[in-house]
């Protein structure tokens, strides 16, 4: 659906998106990950067609950006960052004109209006002014424009920023529902959220992309996928140099290291291996007392604190 | 087909707001009250050379109702849209930008015209209340109206051209009126200044008093038509160009 390769964006000299090649497939829900600035708002509008890229190619259902835009802006629906909306419009009233603007045709433009203000849940303001919404409810009028001429193609930008967590909740289940029959590129700073919604995610960082898998396996790249927390009553050096001493080890930290005469260490094994066996086999030969022998799971957090952190 | 659709969008976004009420109150307001002058001083003073159209159309006062006009109504078309964003979201749209300009363009255009129906209301009472009832001339009628179009067309495309330059409504207006003011003022040169014959000549091939002269008399001159749609397409297809630049730059 989307094909990037070797996209640059400059601004008055300074480069923003700095050559980087994706490509997300029919269907995807594809989340957008990266710290603010890092080119992610940049790259979206550059597929959107709001900007020219300054260098590279980029083709969105086999149309190119460039030089179809036209075409390209009839099968997205693009959310910019923060929703901007015509304030003294009604909320029917901007839907059927953003319907209608989008080439929806004439006798169907009600129907795709009313189903979209139904997905969106704003049959209750569908007669307010715009301008007298709440952020949530511009938020969703946002989305439905992007949503009223049924594209391909829906890119989000940020969707869930200043909402509740009831709002973002919503949000998330109808992203969830909509990739169902549309392919959708967001980005977003809740990592939860891309953990549920999207099937892979792309890093970016400044404007390079620093990683493009599913969920489970970037946190799997954060240090073997996660860590064993081991609480045993010994010395806090004697467990460091036993556990130490272990193979596929790599690294021993101790988190809580006099509670009386307990001790709390973090364990980082290699990738892919189970260490807890083994372990567990150290601390009945010592004859340690042991109180917690545990796998705590790398969250997407951690990953994405590793891959953008300088 | 887009284009009708803006088209529509932007002229009722003029009846939805409070600042177009305003224009259209006061230029009714002050248009009339310079009527009702005007013909006051017509019969006190027994005056038989001329028409009252075409005392009241060459009078210079009238014209400069525009430079209040053009500003109010062209300052916020693109300006607005810049500083709420939402420029992004149109032209995100399956919108060419010559869509978006001459949906602009025609819809201050037309409100413009909005603004001076009152002047055939004017007319009309002038019209229906003397006796003995004056003759009609719709050629004179006709050339005024399209000199208006004209004219108003030209200072319309100079405002949305100040408003394609900022995201500042009050810079935009201030801009278009100095656009105006300065266009107007060839048309004064011939009170103010002292030049010669030739010069002068010159001058009133761009003078907008010249051109109305003409039309009050129902005399169809191509020039001006020439000059004011040509002006008017220029200016257009900078503000094009400057929308798409602004795009490039952002």
């Amino acid at each position: 659906m989307i094909e990037v390769e070797n996209l640059t964006k400059t601004y008055a000299g300074f480069r923003a998106v700095q050559g980087i090649s994706f490509h997300v497939d029919k269907g995807e829900i594809v989340g957008f990950l990266g710290p603010n600035g890092a080119g992610k708002s940049t790259t979206m509008k550059v597929l959107a067609g709001y900007l020219p890229p300054t260098d590279g190619k980029i083709s969105i259902a086999g149309f190119d950006v460039v030089t179809d835009s036209i075409e390209v802006r009839k099968r997205i629906g693009y959310m910019p960052e923060n929703v901007p909306l015509y304030t003294d419009m009604r909320v029917n009233e901007f839907l059927s004109f953003r319907a209608e603007l989008k080439k929806v045709a004439r006798r169907k433009i009600k129907d795709r209006v009313e189903s979209v203000k139904q997905l969106c849940s704003l049959k209750d303001v569908e007669n307010k002014i715009i301008g007298t919404l709440s952020k949530g409810y511009r938020q969703r009028v946002g989305l439905a424009d992007a949503m009223v001429h049924d594209p391909d193609l829906l890119i989000l930008d940020e969707p869930t920023i200043g909402l509740d967590p009831n709002q973002i909740r919503a949000v998330r289940d109808l992203i969830k529902d909509l990739g169902k029959h549309h392919t959708i590129l967001l980005s977003t700073h809740i990592l939860s959220e891309v953990e549920l919604t999207c099937g892979r995610v792309l890093v970016i960082n400044h404007g390079r992309i620093e990683a493009s898998d599913t969920p489970a396996n970037l946190t799997k790249l954060v240090r073997g996928g996660g860590s064993i927390v081991l609480e045993v009553k010994a010395p806090s050096a004697d467990v460091v140099s036993k556990i130490k001493a272990l193979p596929d080890i790599e690294d021993v930290e101790i988190t809580l290291p006099s509670e009386g005469e307990w001790t709390q260490a973090r364990i980082f094994a290699k990738p892919g291996v189970d260490v807890r066996e083994n372990i567990y086999g150290v601390v009945r030969k010592s004859d340690w007392p042991l109180r917690e022998l545990s796998r705590v799971k790398a969250t997407l957090e951690e990953a994405f604190v590793e891959l953008t952190q300088d | 087909m887009a284009f009708w659709t803006l088209y529509k969008r932007e002229l009722n976004s003029y009846f939805q707001s409070a600042v177009a009420y305003i224009v259209l109150f006061v230029s009714a307001l002050a248009q009339g009250l310079l009527f009702w002058w005007l013909t006051g001083q017509i019969r006190d003073a027994n005056y038989k050379d001329q028409s009252v159209m075409q005392i009241f159309f060459n009078f210079p006062l009238l014209w400069m109702i525009l430079f209040i006009q053009v500003p109010l109504i062209t300052m916020r078309v693109f300006s607005e849209e810049f500083k709420l964003g939402t420029i992004e979201m149109l032209l995100t749209a399956p919108v060419t930008e010559w869509d978006v300009v001459l949906a602009k363009f025609f819809g201050s255009l037309t409100f413009f015209l909005v603004l001076w129906l009152p002047i055939v209301l004017d007319l009309t009472a002038l019209q229906l209340f003397s006796n003995p009832e004056p003759p009609i001339y719709w050629s004179q009628i006709g050339m005024t109206a399209l000199t208006i179009t004209l004219v108003g067309g030209f200072y319309v495309s100079l405002g949305i051209f100040s408003s394609v330059l900022t995201k500042n409504q009050i810079i935009a207006g201030a801009l278009c009126f100095v656009f105006i003011f300065g266009v107007f003022c060839i048309s004064l040169q011939k009170w103010v200044a002292h030049l010669d014959s030739a010069t002068l000549d010159r001058i009133s091939y761009v003078s907008l008093l010249e051109h109305i002269q003409n039309a009050v008399l129902g005399i169809y001159d191509s020039r001006p038509v020439v000059l004011y749609v040509s002006v008017t397409a220029f200016m257009l297809l900078l503000t094009k160009s400057i929308l798409e630049g602004r795009r490039l730059r952002s």
